[in-house]
């Protein structure tokens, strides 16, 4: 079974042009290659210039040494989990891994079923908090409409739920207008966000 | 799923993301910077073993070898070239080492260090290794960016190891 | 590509598939799907070895649910 594709645009951040790229419903073997061959090394890079301008030398703790190969291996087959990938210019822009075995936390929507985002990331160069220009943008926000259309489809009604990184925060609370639930003990302290089917339909309409 | 909506919308969108960060989950968080003392060696080996499997492939690929026809020629198994080219956590035995720097003529001591089995001392190298590993990508045939990003490492190799009289 | 089955299920049954339906949000096929896929998660972690526990938040009390 391959992966459904939809035609969606991103923004050359250099340029302000229009950027043609693919939306796959699926994370297959040549985005988990760019993982491994492009993002991390372009990420140990930047790490390494980092280190050099005086940050503290950088060690790889063993979460970044968890395998996409490994994770992916192990949920394929099962109805469950899901993921998106983002492709343009011929490489990976962006991945998101999704759960659909966890219940909404908010009030008034608790334990209804959502969308989670166990994971989502844009490529290093597509991310303007390692300091250099990312070179695309739009990634997140098409990552995170297509969890939303997911839940449409699974009857979830737009419900969908993440832990952010801190420095993302701002994006979910205030670009998407998420409800922010606050640090979550269970999950290293991470702020835990949803969208409620009302919130969800007025980030689609914007 | 096949989301359908115009230009204009995923645009406006992507225009309305700015500059923001977008990392979430557990997975997505960086490599912590963690402060060492002095006497301490920084942790580097990961990098250069993303570049030995690289240089392992590309080699393979320019000789027009299939994994099985290296693992013939270098007397190795061929479960352990895939392992080799897969698995940045693989350590190899020194004679699996010994034997592909034989295979494809470049300095033993060198590929040593890059396959992990020896605690590499030099940040030039290493610098190379990652832009190697960032130039190469994993097609069927090399590009002519492959072959280009193949031959100045090769040479780093070579002349690397004469310096340090290994 | 979705395709049609016809499902026989009994007065209680139905009288839970509708009570589900209405505490969850979703629609009576939703919650099968859901069923389904949560079946399916369970099933693969047991077949690994692990065992499926739940646990009451105050009193610590564990149980086991058996699915063999």
């Amino acid at each position: 079974m391959s992966a459904e594709i939809s035609r969606i645009y991103l923004l050359d951040a250099a340029t302000g042009g229009a950027v043609e790229a693919e939306l796959r419903d699926a994370i297959e073997a040549e985005n988990l290659n760019d993982w491994q061959t492009k993002w991390q090394p372009a990420l140990l890079g930047v790490l390494q210039g980092l280190a050099r301008k005086g940050v503290p030398q950088a060690q790889w703790p063993q979460s970044w040494h968890w395998n996409w190969q490994e994770k992916t291996a192990r949920v394929s087959g099962l109805l469950a989990y899901k993921g998106f990938s983002i492709v343009a210019l011929g490489e990976t822009q962006g991945l998101a891994q999704i759960d659909l075995t966890k219940s909404a936390r908010i009030l008034g929507e608790a334990g209804k079923p959502i969308v989670y985002i166990d994971y989502l990331e844009a490529a290093p160069w597509n991310r303007p908090e390692l300091g250099g220009s990312a070179r695309l943008r739009g990634v997140g926000t098409a990552l995170i409409t297509a969890a939303v259309f997911l839940s449409l489809e699974e009857g979830f009604k737009g419900r969908i739920g993440l832990h952010s990184l801190p420095q993302a925060d701002t994006f979910y609370r205030d670009r998407c207008g998420m409800t922010d639930l606050g640090p979550d003990p269970d999950c290293q302290n991470l702020r835990y966000f949803e969208f409620t089917p009302g919130q969800a339909g007025t980030f689609l309409e914007e | 799923m096949i989301i359908d909506r115009s230009k204009e919308w995923w645009l406006a969108r992507a225009a309305r993301e700015g500059n923001a960060a977008v990392s979430a989950g557990l997975l997505a968080i960086d490599p912590v910077a963690e402060t060492h003392s002095a006497t301490e060696q920084p942790v580097s080996a990961e990098e250069n073993r993303i570049a030995f499997g690289k240089f392992v492939n590309l080699m393979r690929r320019q000789q027009g070898y299939s994994i099985e026809k290296l693992a013939d020629e270098a007397d190795l198994d061929a479960s352990e070239v895939l392992v080799i080219e897969d698995d940045v956590h693989y350590l190899p035995e020194p004679r699996t080492v010994y034997k592909l720097a034989q295979i494809f003529k470049v300095p033993q001591g060198k590929l040593m260090e890059l396959a992990g089995l020896v605690v590499a001392n030099d940040d030039d190298l290493r610098r190379e290794a990652v832009r190697f590993a960032a130039r190469s990508e994993s097609m069927e045939r090399l590009t002519s960016a492959e072959s280009e990003a193949l031959a100045a490492f090769v040479a780093v190799l070579s002349k690397r190891d004469g310096k340090a009289g290994n | 590509m979705k395709r049609t089955m016809t499902l026989n299920l009994t007065e209680l049954e139905m009288r839970v598939l509708d009570a589900l339906s209405l505490r969850k949000d979703l629609s009576k096929t939703a919650v099968l799907r859901q069923a389904l896929r949560l079946y399916q998660t369970v099933d693969a972690r047991v077949e690994k070895g692990d065992k499926l526990l739940f646990e009451n938040e105050q009193t610590k009390e564990k149980a086991e649910l058996m699915l063999l």
